[in-house]
């Protein structure tokens, strides 16, 4: 296999030490290329050192690295061509405007992108003259965007892209990202929402105290698609548990708020809706559900949480004390 | 020449001269600093040496305060300029990410620094014009043809030393918000030795000693010396001239220190 022309990234028992503590204990995983790749996991769980090693900010303790066929710790000027960086709280020159700023970062690449394109891929055309200070949260956030994509990039990582941003904004940069993989670029992803990653990535890894605990593509991810479905409905007090026709699975009721949790969700349904038609019965709020890659997710890393011993290890303030 | 200068040498040359232009931009924006800069120095210019027209100094000579108070306030107002403004500056860019953001871009980091020093630089020669207008037009104070080479020796060579000094001091300043404290508490009190405010001909010699030890009273004296009406040839002051080299090769020397990344990481 030639690894650097199928792999964007390769990460082979990747580790981080600061001081004592160790952030990232063992990682391995592989990012093809024109790939969504997110990385879940709770602060402190040691993505933001992964994140930072690939990004060639941090320089690992042990293990393998290659981003686009390179060591990111050599810091090479030819790899900073190619990848695009959204980083978390990253600041810009204020006094500089919106298109000063694309223009200006767009210098320092020799492929680039046009100011006009970029303005209006992140629609901030109304703040294009408008300096960087007094745009909000939400229009830094686009900003950032575009600046990563000035030069661009084969690879984008993105560090919490949408956090701060309004539904309607999440939504536009979640078409953003999707344009890009219709580009062919790789996207490597860091969130803390699970929408999103569900939304957008093609593969998943969930880390917890520095190491992977699980990963697949959202709809798989812990066994998801194996699990039993959840159907819901209001079931009218006049009638009981014991009325409804036998399906396959548990049944259990609350007040009036029936759940069944069933492997065959199919015909547990076709079961109880032809018997609520029968004997016309309003079930209310019907739903059928896969339970979700939040629930998946909350179940991984509480059962994870509960077996390692430094996952209490805060790794915001490991960031300082190196930083200092 | 041609040899050295590669297309791609070349290029990052012009990524130089256009972040100089951007950091240009970015600096006359902001108020705040064009008040620490440009109107502290000119407001203690005008209160002093107003306060002092007339006034001769007879212990330098007999000559008039204001020769000797002008070019002292510009070495206060190129200190603010360079190593106030760099090492507060790079504190902020640090504490604000930017620094962070620029390295993950492929402009080279001599690149940005260079912008960063050319762009102090062009701050000096204004304050600097600005300055020796107020004080030939208003207060007698002369430029003169024949000791220009020494002022101008001078000017680079305390340009120079305080800035890269600015620079190599940020490895000192933990966060943007000590760096104010940081900045002064080196300065302010060198100031009033240093002969910058009032001459200092009746200090203890052991004052003398330790504001000449530091680079504030070199680029002071150097200045002065090339104002003073008694001063001839070109201007040269030897002692001065050597110290301020001196203190500009420690201050590439912490510079570079400063800037090398600690290790295991990338910075």
């Amino acid at each position: 296999m030639n690894s650097s022309l199928e792999l964007a990234i390769e990460v082979r028992d990747l580790h981080k030490t600061y001081g004592t503590v160790e952030a990232v204990r063992g990682v391995s995983f592989e990012v093809a290329r024109g790939e969504v790749f997110c990385l879940l996991g709770p602060n402190g769980a040691g993505k933001t050192s992964v994140v930072e090693i690939l990004e060639g900010y941090r320089i690992r303790s042990d293990g393998e690295a290659r981003v686009l066929g390179m060591d990111p710790a050599r810091s090479e000027r030819a790899l900073r061509e190619r990848v695009g960086i959204v980083l978390q709280q990253c600041g810009v020159q204020g006094d500089l405007t919106v298109a000063e700023l694309i223009e200006m970062y767009g210098r320092y690449y020799t492929r680039r992108r046009s100011v006009d394109e970029l303005i209006e891929l992140v629609d901030l055309g109304e703040k294009r003259d408008t300096r960087a200070k007094q745009l909000s949260g939400g229009q830094l956030r686009r900003l950032d965007l575009a600046l990563a994509l000035v030069g661009d990039p084969e690879l984008v990582f993105l560090d919490e892209p949408t956090t701060g941003f309004d539904p309607a904004a999440r939504r536009g940069a979640w078409s953003v990202i999707r344009s890009l993989c219709d580009l062919g670029k790789t996207i490597f992803l860091t969130t803390h929402y699970m929408d999103e990653a569900q939304s957008l990535a093609n593969r998943v890894a969930v880390m917890n105290a520095g190491q992977i605990i699980a990963s697949g593509t959202p709809d798989e991810l812990g066994g998801r698609d194996s699990r039993p479905a959840e159907i819901r409905f209001r079931l009218p007090s006049r009638w009981s548990l014991g009325d409804l026709p036998d399906v396959p699975g548990e049944r259990s009721i609350a007040g009036e708020s029936v759940a069944v949790m069933t492997r065959e969700p199919v015909v547990a349904t076709q079961r109880i809706t032809t018997w609520a038609v029968e004997h016309d019965v309003e079930l209310g709020h019907f739903s059928v559900n896969q339970p979700t890659l939040e629930d998946i997710y909350l179940e991984l890393t509480a059962a994870s949480a509960g077996t390692t011993e430094t996952s209490s290890s805060d790794e915001g303030h490991v960031n300082q004390e190196v930083s200092a | 020449m041609n040899a050295v200068l590669t297309p791609s040498l070349r290029r990052d040359l012009g990524l130089v001269v256009s972040q100089i232009r951007y950091e240009q931009r970015s600096y006359w924006r902001n108020r705040g600093r064009g008040i620490f800069t440009f109107v502290f120095p000119l407001m203690f210019l005008i209160i002093f040496a107003t306060l002092n027209q007339g006034v001769r100094l007879h212990n330098l000579g007999g000559i008039p305060y204001d020769d000797f108070f002008v070019p002292g306030i510009l070495a206060y107002g190129i200190i603010g300029t360079t190593y106030v403004n760099m090492a507060i500056g790079t504190a902020v860019l640090r504490d604000q990410g930017i620094l962070k953001r620029m390295q993950g871009t492929p402009l080279p980091r001599w690149a940005y620094i260079a912008a960063r020093i050319g762009s102090t630089v062009l701050i000096v020669a204004a304050i600097t014009v600005v300055m020796l207008a107020v004080g030939s037009i208003f207060y007698g104070v002369h430029v003169r043809l024949s000791t220009l080479p020494g002022l101008i020796a001078i000017l680079v060579l305390g340009t120079a030393a305080f800035t890269t000094l600015g620079i190599g001091i940020t490895r000192f300043i933990s966060n943007a918000e000590v760096a104010p404290v940081i900045v002064n508490l080196t300065i302010l009190p060198l100031t009033f030795i240093s002969a910058v405010w009032f001459p200092v001909n009746g200090i203890p010699t052991a004052l003398a000693d330790i504001a000449k030890a530091f680079p504030i009273r070199p680029l002071a004296d150097g200045l002065q010396y090339a104002f003073n009406p008694h001063t001839g040839g070109a201007g040269f002051n030897g002692t001065d001239i050597r110290a301020l080299a001196i203190w500009t090769a420690a201050g590439v020397y912490l510079m570079l220190r400063a800037l090398r990344r600690p290790q295991g990481e990338v910075r």
